[in-house]
């Protein structure tokens, strides 16, 4: 690998902090929600892929595959049930929920 | 050199359309910097030498996740702005822990050892020696890994049930094919075999009454006075 | 390869397939036929399991062990009989689409796929397989505000947790170029300390994983989510998923983190003693009944982790134990519940029982006896599932562990007894009592019900059982 594996490992790191962040500072947006898991999912892709790099092992590049696969059948089932939730709420706030208390 | 150079230049990038992506204002926005994100993802994943992971996360993410994304947010009617509230105020808070939170990672990364017999604990040590790494992805996803690829099978099943089963709707309007009752309809349609070439007013088969022409439309003028205004 | 060691997995992801063709052929409504042939194929796969030789397959993928073989049961036990619940519930509201046994079934493969994982891409897809078909059937009564609100709470923290964990795994991956379990535990039986990155990376797994037994501090779903799903649907959440997930952390945290122990420990004695707690206090004031349930399955999982976090082999043998009988208690409970009608129409409130000991006394009964187990009153079942996890606490010398729970157990009493009281001495509603049972749930309440009594007579069994599972973990 031409690039040491800290400088992967840093980016990787930044993505998943971003996510976290995204997460936190939009609450009310579940759409941007699902994009800052999706930054998070980026990062362990991308975490997979240097550590598979550096110990020149292929089973971090098949593990990146198998998440790559499912985040996109998570992106599909989340996105329904964001279309549910508008269908019934006219919003896609989540803050809104003030009905599941008590 | 060009390979370090490059590498920081994707990086950047990367990391500019992420940033942007949590905090642009419109969710379209952010669906395309998602989109510049994960391109630039690809490039550092073909820069680490694992090419298929890369066209593979261009095709699946841009071409399909994103794609999604996009069509959801521009098919629901949303109110961006009021869904905006609140992120000034959790600003400053989410950026100190978010700090933190990296340089704690950045001490790990910073120390980053491997086990001394990681290398004899490989699972799938790459072949090298001219075998692409597509080939080489193939030659074990199939054979060692095959249980998982069953399994990430009827994931990609169960979204799609869950999918449907969430949004599909039979609207009254609709009809259907029923395959059943149409096999089952008898007698109420004949085949007759009529002699062609004889005139249709002596057999007297019976056609239906065109529709009345309809008439022309009779234009009112509330304005008897006319002209133009 | 030998892939006939994973035969149960097989045939039952086999006959979800053929069901769900079957059950998208015909015109009519195939609910009852496909929830019938699921609950047959459940059972099946438990046959099989039964008849399961021990041993590694599938490149080191799938390990069956006695462990594995009795968790596995539950939760296909669970499952089943959380379907039979379903069955009258969606008729009625209905929600009586085939999707949803199909979908259950898909998600009890995941189950077994996880508690059988020998290889951290494994659980990660058994996981991921059992997650899913969970987030759609708890917004599966999608024209209901509530329940796509529970799907959709849960959907955002249940991909968040699958999130913190990959990330976890893939340090942990990167520490040891591996993730085969028994290499692992190779890597880590080592001399000396591990890295932070590999702390790190097991601080992020075991939240993840905390996360999905919802014990606290990653418990904030739960009640959101039981309120709102179908009745059903929260049944089948407290069952199986619960027991599977139990399941997969032990065998995480016990088989390549085994010996990293001093650093997980304090954790999950941590989160044992927060979910007692909360699950004691927090359940106290609440006039749901479904809520009531989630803050008292929160209760139960730390309960259950105890016997994780003694790290003995009498506290894996508690551990067994509680989630069997755990799992037995509340699908009974829930057989109570689902059946809570007025006049048509499902009620969930507390109040909602009052007066049933004058109505329908065999009913109140049933659930004074439940709600006894789960208070752990001799000499019920609940009592000796929480005995084994006191007495490997007090074996192990946690005293804090063990009195925290003894105390907990006190108070949880309170809010058990509270819905006795309320169906033996509170009038009943002018609009009058709950409906009739149907025959299937009264069968799942007398069932469940009749173990509850019986287990203190004859426990041997189980007790072996749950014994031989455990020292097949701990080896």
């Amino acid at each position: 690998m031409a690039v040491g594996l800290s400088h992967y490992l840093a980016v990787s790191a930044i993505l998943l902090v971003l996510g976290l962040v995204g997460i936190f500072l939009n609450r009310k947006n579940v759409i941007v929600i699902l994009m800052s898991v999706e930054l998070i999912l980026l990062a362990v892709n991308l975490n997979l892929v240097a550590f598979s790099a550096h110990l020149n092992d292929l089973a971090g590049q098949v593990f990146a595959m198998f998440v790559l696969t499912v985040a996109a059948a998570e992106a599909s089932i989340g996105l329904a049930i964001i279309v549910i939730y508008f269908r019934n709420r006219g919003s896609i706030e989540v803050e809104d929920i003030s009905t599941l208390r008590g | 050199m060009i390979t370090a150079a490059a590498f920081y230049i994707f990086a950047f990038v990367l990391i500019a359309a992420a940033t942007m992506v949590v905090t642009s204002r419109n969710p379209v926005h952010s669906v395309l910097f998602l989109i510049l994100a994960f391109f630039n993802a690809a490039a550092l994943m073909l820069i680490a030498g694992a090419e298929f992971l890369a066209m593979i996360l261009v095709i699946v993410y841009v071409g399909a996740v994103a794609v999604l994304f996009l069509f959801v947010v521009m098919m629901l009617d949303i109110d961006f702005a009021r869904l905006r509230e609140g992120f000034q105020r959790y600003l400053p808070i989410g950026g100190v822990v978010g700090l933190i939170l990296l340089l704690e990672l950045a001490l790990v990364i910073g120390t980053w050892t491997t086990a001394t017999e990681a290398s004899d604990l490989r699972l799938a040590p790459n072949p090298g020696g001219g075998v692409s790494n597509t080939k080489a992805l193939g030659q074990i996803l199939y054979t060692d890994y095959v249980y998982l690829f069953q399994i990430a099978g009827l994931v990609l099943l169960v979204a799609m049930i869950g999918a449907i089963v969430l949004t599909h709707r039979r609207r009254p309007g609709t009809k259907r094919q029923d395959v059943a009752a149409q096999i089952a309809r008898s007698g109420s349609v004949n085949l007759e075999q009529v002699p062609t070439g004889v005139g249709i007013g002596e057999l007297g088969i019976r056609r239906p009454t065109l529709p009345e022409a309809p008439k022309p439309k009779q234009v009112e003028h509330a304005d008897h006075h006319g002209g133009h205004h | 390869m030998n892939w006939t060691l994973a035969l149960p997995e097989i045939a039952l992801a086999c006959a979800g397939l053929v069901i769900l063709l079957v059950g998208v052929i015909p015109g009519r409504n195939t609910f009852f036929g496909c929830t019938m042939a699921v609950i047959g194929a459940l059972l099946l796969a438990a046959v099989l399991v039964l008849g399961q030789p021990e041993g590694t397959a599938l490149g080191g993928l799938y390990v069956a062990d006695a462990f594995s073989g009795f968790m596995k049961i539950l939760a296909l036990l669970g499952a089943a009989l959380g379907l039979v619940l379903a069955l009258d519930f969606n008729r009625r509201e209905s929600l009586d689409r085939f999707e949803f046994p199909v979908l259950a079934l898909f998600a009890t493969t995941g189950m077994m796929v996880m508690v059988s994982a020998n290889d951290l891409m494994a659980v990660y897809m058994g996981l991921e397989l059992l997650s899913l078909p969970l987030y759609v059937i708890a917004a599966f009564d999608r024209d209901n505000g509530r329940s796509a609100e529970a799907g959709l709470k849960y959907f955002v923290l249940g991909a968040l947790a699958s999130g913190l964990l990959l990330y976890g795994v893939s340090l942990v991956y990167g520490f040891a170029g591996t993730t085969n379990f028994d290499r692992l535990a190779d890597v880590f039986s080592g001399n000396g300390g591990v890295p932070a990155g590999v702390v790190v990376g097991l601080v992020f797994v075991v939240a993840g994983l905390i996360f999905k037994v919802s014990a606290v501090p990653f418990h904030m779903w739960t009640p959101d989510v039981y309120e709102g799903a179908p009745t059903p649907v929260t049944a089948f959440f407290a069952a199986a998923p619960k027991v599977a997930a139990v399941a997969l952390l032990a065998r995480v945290l016990l088989g390549p983190f085994g010996d990293l122990a001093a650093q997980w420990q304090q954790v999950i004695i941590l989160a044992s003693l927060g979910s007692m707690l909360l699950g004691a206090f927090a359940a106290v004031g609440q006039r749901n009944i479904k809520r009531l349930m989630a803050y008292s399955s929160i209760g139960h999982v730390g309960y259950a982790l105890m016997g994780l976090a003694v790290v003995s082999d009498e506290g894996l043998r508690g551990l067994a134990i509680y989630m069997l009988i755990y799992m037995l208690m509340n699908i009974g409970t829930f057989a109570i519940l689902v059946g809570m009608r007025r006049r048509g129409r499902a009620v969930e409130r507390i109040e909602d029982l009052a007066g049933l000991g004058g109505t329908d006394l065999g009913r109140a009964l049933w659930m004074t006896v439940f709600m006894f187990s789960m208070a752990g009153i001799p000499p019920l079942a609940g009592f000796f599932g929480k005995l084994y996890v006191f007495l490997a606490a007090v074996q192990g010398g946690f005293w804090t562990l063990a009195v925290v729970g003894v105390l907990t157990s006190v108070v949880s009493a309170y809010y058990y007894l509270r819905i006795v009281k309320v169906m033996f001495f509170d009038e009943a509603p002018a609009e009058g009592g709950l409906d009739a049972t149907t025959p299937g749930l009264a069968a799942v309440t007398a069932t469940t019900g009749i173990f509850n009594l019986v287990f203190c007579l004859y426990p041997a069994p189980l007790l072996l059982a749950a014994g031989l599972a455990a020292a097949a973990l701990l080896g």
